[in-house]
């Protein structure tokens, strides 16, 4: 008897409900924490949507307008973020995932594995926009009162909306994997996704929106909107969504552009099928192939190691991190994200306009030099948290071989240390040197902050080094290392010390600074307070980092126990 | 003339988990120039004790010497005399098979200057020469368990632990290992050896020890190991099978 499709979904379903079921140490924390932060996020989106849909209704028609052309931009996002991420998906669901071996081995019609495989690569990649989309769409519903037909309409809107992207980018992967190795494509499509994002994030801050919050700017928010709309755009599923979720907000039915969305996707449905029942076999067949792999050898890493004054063994390992670290692009492409952030940064203190307040202006300064303080730790402990926290793990199963060496495990994570310790240092200190300079704060604020940049980058990256030894993920992606226990337990502690350390800096500068505005000299036992206060800081730091790094190595050394 | 003394020497080993005892008091010398066959079937502990002396693993109690150093005070010392093979090749997929013997020639402290040429030797020795500057992750499960082991012998030591080394492995590349072991002892190196291939066993082993549930239940030469079965069989499958409890599968013709 041949058991319909979803059967192949079992192994899946019965994974996860053992995942859920499996308890680990801090699952109740993690849920909290992320959980905590999805019912806020939802709750800010439901609240910012219904604010906005309320705002527009004042304006008559258009306000209407508006709503319409915002619907249709939405969907006009999601869109393309589903269509990628479909891609993505659909490589490793169709072609990488490890299961297929079995799968494809077993007499399993191809059309029954790709329904299978298709389903899940639409749940896959588009539960997040789903999880944005209905706190957004509940919010105008609300907003605009609208009846059941509303919410009827949205989830039989989203159902299709969902497949026709998610099936043209398994088409795209189907013809991808046909033309190039499995593998190679993952590599480039990553680098493609993390250089479109950088550069989305880079040009939305650089367009200056909240130029567009200003009431005189409003005709040019108009020309914004409708210079999004091109001929092609009715053509698009996300105008048709927009338009029938729009029509049954009005009260109204837009069966014509339901039934575009409808009959697409179920059309694209067959025709992936019967593209997937020529060309799947030859497309996952090329994915098992192992071609030569292309790399770069990094000859100059060698050369500028030999010239460090470091031992033979910190060497080979330092040369060994960067060069796995810089061959991986999944380690590295993230980095690209983390400059247009950088970029962006830099950009807003670049913009600050002070001078509207000449009066607080040097206050303000000032100020700004503490919130650059925080910020730069925040970027620091993120910074920490994706690349430093998951040195050890990275180590992955080849573990065996530092633990089988004639090294100890002490040389091993100080190694991690300072491999993590230097950029992470100079690009924080970078940050905070060039953000400052930007605003002209204090000369002795300027210094302060380069000096706190300096201990704060040891406490955090030898926590995030310490705290990755204690709770390694040996066999996960690097990558997800920083949502574990560990990754969010550095998180929250991370942020703990950079407020410990913003109160114990800001406290006694405030005080420097009040006195500097009088003209009042500073007496003996304040500036012993300054000091004291100063001083503690640099021995929270030093103790962070020494205790850290010391219960990281007694982990370790557990290891074998 | 001074008597020599077992480059690996295990007393009295016990590894326990929670309740579970892996291993259970086993001791065992391997002397210079000696291959030893650890044998045993599967969940008998033999992987537990391999662990235990390579020191990824630590005794529950019970002491591990390699070439004098003990493993849990001296264990630089130790691992230096020590090349340890592992049953599945886990490395750094991202390096070439050059970088990985660079590197792992330079935590067992090798000195730079020659370290190229070692590694080439090692690579030609087991016939990965040509694979030097490519990726490990483009490696086959052989050629990383032939990488692996060019890995343990490159810094040249006294003693070797290997898990399965045949598994994995085509007729050419068993036939490569098997000669590079007899070569290897043949200089003096010790190696304890943990096998299911009982041919193996037989062909290369100076003595063999049998593990049950974490006992050692026979030791011996190969004839020795043989005359504890029935004395009717040349080959040592009887023997295993009379000593671990294998008449089960005499049940197989039945089922199938």
């Amino acid at each position: 008897m041949v058991r319909p499709f979803p059967y192949l979904l079992w192994p899946h379903l019965f994974a996860t409900r053992n995942r859920a079921r499996r308890r680990e140490h801090g699952d109740s924390t993690r849920a909290l924490l992320f959980g905590g932060v999805g019912i806020v996020v939802c709750a800010v989106l439901f609240q910012a949507s219904s604010w906005l849909a309320g705002q527009l209704t004042d304006y008559e028609e258009l306000g209407d307008y508006l709503l319409r052309l915002g619907l249709s931009w939405l969907f006009l996002t999601f869109l393309s973020f589903l269509a990628f991420s479909g891609v993505v998906t659909a490589l490793s669901t169709f072609f990488l995932a490890e299961d297929l071996r079995l799968l494809v081995a077993a007499p399993v019609a191809t059309r029954r594995l790709f329904h299978a495989r298709f389903l899940r690569t639409v749940v896959q990649a588009s539960w997040m926009v789903v999880i944005f989309l209905v706190p957004v769409l509940l919010g105008v519903g609300w907003a605009k009162c609208a009846g059941p037909l509303y919410y009827a309409s949205a989830i039989l809107t989203i159902v299709p909306f969902s497949i026709i992207p998610v099936a043209a980018g398994t088409a795209a992967t189907l013809v991808l994997v046909n033309t190039f190795p499995a593998r190679r494509a993952r590599d480039l499509l990553m680098l493609m996704g993390l250089l479109f994002a950088a550069s989305l994030v880079i040009l939305l801050r650089f367009i200056r929106p909240e130029q567009l919050l200003k009431v005189e700017s409003l005709p040019d928010l108009t020309d914004f909107f409708a210079t999004l709309q091109s001929p092609i755009t009715p053509l698009l599923p996300s105008f048709w969504a927009g338009e029938t979720i729009f029509a049954t907000l009005r009260g109204g039915r837009d069966l014509l552009h339901a039934g575009a969305l409808w009959t697409t996707a179920l059309a694209s449905i067959v025709g992936l099928r019967v593209a997937s029942e020529r060309w799947y076999f030859a497309g996952y067949s090329r994915s098992q192939e192992a071609p030569k792999a292309r790399f770069t050898r990094f000859r100059t890493l060698d050369v500028v190691a030999r010239a460090l004054p470091i031992s033979s063994v910190r060497r080979q390992l330092l040369v060994k991190d960067l060069k796995i670290f810089l061959r991986d692009v999944g380690q590295w492409s993230q980095l690209l994200l983390l400059l247009a952030l950088v970029l962006v940064y830099l950009y807003n203190f670049r913009v600050l306009d002070l001078q509207r307040i000449p009066y607080m202006s040097e206050f303000l300064k000032n100020v700004y030099a503490f919130v650059n303080l925080g910020m730069a730790g925040f970027v620091m402990a993120t910074v920490a948290v994706r690349f430093v926290f998951p040195a050890v793990s990275a180590e992955g199963n080849a573990f065996w071989i530092i633990r089988t060496a004639p090294i100890t495990l002490r040389d091993f994570l100080w190694s991690k240390f300072w491999t993590g310790l230097v950029p992470v240092l100079v690009l924080t200190e970078f940050l905070t040197i060039a953000a400052n300079e930007f605003l002209g704060v204090d000369p002795f604020l300027k210094v302060m902050a380069a000096i706190a940049i300096v201990f704060m980058s040891f406490a955090l990256v030898g926590m995030a080094t310490g705290l990755g030894a204690r709770y390694p993920r040996f066999g996960a992606d690097v990558s997800q290392a920083a949502g574990s226990y560990g990754g969010v337990a550095f998180m929250l502690q991370a942020v703990l010390f950079v407020i410990v350390m913003i109160v114990l800096l800001g406290w006694p500068a405030s005080f420097y600074l009040m006195h500097q505005f009088r003209r009042v000299p500073l007496t003996a036992g304040q500036q012993i307070w300054m000091t004291t206060c100063f001083a503690t800081a640099a021995g929270l730091s030093v103790a962070l980092w020494l205790t850290s790094i010391r219960a990281g190595v007694r982990a370790l050394e557990a290891m074998g126990e | 003339m001074l008597p020599v003394r077992p480059m690996i020497a295990i007393h009295d080993l016990v590894k326990q988990y929670g309740r579970f005892t892996a291993v259970d008091g086993v001791s065992l010398e391997v002397m210079p120039g000696e291959i030893h066959g650890f044998l045993g079937p599967n969940g008998a502990g033999k992987t537990t004790t391999l662990r235990m002396i390579a020191g990824l693993l630590k005794p529950s109690s019970g002491r591990v010497l390699v070439n004098g150093h003990d493993v849990a005070t001296e264990p630089e010392a130790a691992k230096a005399s020590l090349g340890f093979i592992p049953d599945r090749p886990f490395i750094y997929e991202k390096l070439t098979a050059g970088e990985f013997l660079r590197f792992h020639g330079g935590l067992y402290g090798l000195p730079e200057e020659g370290l190229d040429d070692r590694a080439r030797e090692m690579l030609e020795l087991f016939d990965l020469a040509r694979w030097e500057n490519e990726l490990v992750e483009s490696f086959s499960h052989g050629m990383k368990q032939r990488l692996v082991m060019c890995a343990a012998f490159l810094h040249r030591p006294r003693a070797v632990v290997v898990d399965e080394p045949m598994v994995g492995l085509d007729p050419r590349g068993a036939r490569l290992i098997k000669d590079v072991f007899r070569t290897m002892s043949g200089r003096g190196v010790a190696i304890l050896m943990s096998t299911h291939t009982l041919e193996v066993a037989q062909e290369m082993c100076d003595r063999i020890s049998i593990i049950l549930k974490g006992k050692i239940i026979a030791r011996g030469t190969v004839p020795e190991i043989r005359a504890m079965g029935d004395g009717h069989d040349d080959h040592l499958t009887s023997v295993f099978l009379k000593l671990t409890g294998g008449s089960a599968l005499q049940e197989i013709d039945e089922v199938i």
